[in-house]
């Protein structure tokens, strides 16, 4: 087994791709993002409550790759209690942590190790997108 | 057949992979690696004798023409055309149709006409005859498939009751690897009235292209799943189409004549090609012919044969492996393993040196038909071998173990 490979998908990654606890469609709903890639066919949806510029809630459903996957999980997760001035940096930061260009040391833009462990995509820049593919939609809306 | 003979001729098989792995490539139903003749023939051209064709009379400029004209015959007869002026060459299977759509079926397709194509075309072969319909207010439907895999001949036959103007087909699926029968397709659809266009894109490297019996009125390919150049590609027109149908481009080279406000158009394939060809690309697939005509057409299909059953005897041994198609096909496997998605599969075998494609394919009806949003896909070459299967298959049991 490759180094590579087990520091892609690690177990962070693994175990969040399996986790379906934010699943779904919150309740008084007032964003639906779809976030879709046509070169592969993911696509999740991204379900959103945001009251007085916070993010009181979020859900997420749909299809993807183990990579595609955790993030859109880990991207529900970040961002649920958050205001919009606050998710804009944090999405950022995520796009920079995955960019093999970026120019920040990730241990720098990141301490948590769930966000942290997406930094191999900078080895892989062809699941870069697999990566990004919930937060760039995200990235829209907020920026 | 000497598969290490033949493998030798491929120079990227002489390399190690950036991990330092041997190459397995199992992806030639998306594009074909190059033998050694076919990189020389066009660097031999731009070396030895590079000048624009039909124009200079000075000798490179004759031995280019002659050499690019001398393509048009051997393509002519690889695909057992009648004429080499039925060959207009293009820049892809993809350039093909587009082209005969905007040229041919866009001017004379009437409103209320219906075009005929089929749930597993490549989306370059529904596309543009989508827009052609929606320009003309004409109907599209698809010709169903069976939950085998197969096309559904009785569905067409009924499809077929209603005037039909165009059935557009693929010769084999480049997703399933079914075989479609298109002498059976032609003639039920000409019996009707009905033009046909076929994509020989994934039949031409199996040397299944036979234009003289399946009398359709248009057939396409690429060079590069022939192991040609890329950016070069075939539209073959039956009969005196080539000097009846619109000019497909419009320029320098397919003129008679030219004033301000009118002009005169060259009969033959030269009607066609306006502006400077891709005379290297046109080259190189000379000879990439070449090189497919010294491999017995018998000897091929038993190679391909024998790598399609075995992988598929191997792959439905694996649990939680779900094998898309009929079991008779042409050298390509889609599949689906339980709780991997595809892009992580080819992820975890491009680190083992090993090359397929995962996603839908550019076949998204096909996807919808049998509820896959995906598959990963394993196709084979002139060039693959028992090997190639032993690690994939050891490989996917890898994969299995570190994602489930």
């Amino acid at each position: 087994m490759s180094e590579r490979i087990k520091e892609l998908y690690q177990e962070h990654i693994l175990k969040k791709s399996k986790d379906e606890s934010l699943k779904g469609v919150v309740q008084n709903e007032t964003h639906s993002l779809e976030a879709y890639n046509p070169m592969c066919g993911d696509k999740f949806t991204l379900s959103l409550r945001i009251k007085d510029e916070v993010v009181e809630d979020a859900r997420f459903d749909g299809f993807g790759c183990a990579i595609s996957k955790a993030s859109t999980a880990v991207l529900t997760e970040s961002i649920i209690g958050k205001t919009r001035d606050e998710v804009a940096p944090l999405v950022k930061d995520f796009l920079e942590l995955i960019d093999e260009n970026g120019s920040r040391n990730p241990e720098t833009i990141f301490q948590d190790d769930q966000l942290l462990a997406f930094e191999a995509a900078r080895e892989f820049p062809e699941r870069k997108t697999c990566a990004s593919l919930s937060w760039d939609e995200v990235y829209k809306l907020v920026k | 057949m000497n598969i290490e003979s033949i493998k030798s001729q491929f120079p990227i098989f002489k390399q190690e992979t950036p991990l330092g792995q041997e190459l397995v490539y199992l992806d030639t139903a998306s594009s074909a690696q190059k033998p050694q003749s076919v990189i020389d023939a066009i660097s031999g051209f731009y070396s030895g004798y590079y000048a624009n064709t039909g124009r200079g009379s000075y000798w490179p400029a004759h031995k280019a023409t002659t050499s690019f004209e001398a393509v048009r015959e051997k393509v002519a007869q690889f695909i057992k055309a009648e004429s080499k002026n039925q060959i207009v060459f293009t820049s892809g299977t993809t350039d093909s149709i587009n082209k005969l759509v905007n040229a041919y079926v866009i001017p004379t397709l009437k409103a209320g006409d219906q075009v005929l194509v089929s749930e597993m075309e490549h989306h370059a072969n529904l596309v543009p005859w989508q827009e052609a319909c929606k320009a003309k207010g004409a109907q599209i439907k698809a010709i169903p498939l069976t939950d085998q895999g197969a096309l559904d001949y009785q569905g067409l036959n009924k499809l077929l009751q209603t005037k039909t103007a165009f059935v557009s087909i693929t010769a084999i699926s480049n997703v399933l690897g079914t075989v479609n029968d298109i002498e059976s397709i032609v003639e039920a659809a000409h019996e009707k009235g009905a033009k046909v266009f076929v994509d020989a894109a994934q039949a031409i490297a199996h040397k299944t292209v036979d234009v003289s019996s399946w009398k359709a009125d248009f057939v396409a390919f690429s060079a590069h799943k022939l192991y040609g150049p890329t950016g070069v590609g075939v539209l073959y027109l039956a009969g005196d189409f080539v000097d009846i149908i619109r000019p497909l481009l419009y320029g320098g080279g397919m003129i008679t004549s030219v004033s301000i406000k009118a002009s005169g158009y060259r009969k033959g394939p030269q009607r066609h090609e306006a502006g400077t060809q891709n005379i290297a690309g046109v080259i190189g697939l000379g000879a990439a012919i070449d090189f497919m005509s010294e491999i017995p057409t018998l000897d091929l299909h038993e190679h391909l044969d024998a790598l399609t059953s075995s992988v598929y005897k191997s792959l439905s041994s694996i649990e939680g492996l779900c094998i898309l198609g009929p079991k008779k096909r042409a050298g390509v496997i889609s599949f689906t393993i339980e709780g991997i998605h595809p892009h992580d599969l080819s992820t975890f075998l491009n680190e083992h040196g090993i090359c397929i494609r995962a996603g839908h394919h550019c076949a998204q009806p096909l996807m919808n038909r049998y509820k896959v949003p995906a598959t990963s896909r394993v196709s084979f070459g002139v060039y693959n071998s028992e090997t190639d299967i032993q690690v994939l298959v050891k490989s996917l049991t890898e994969a299995k173990a570190f994602f489930l």
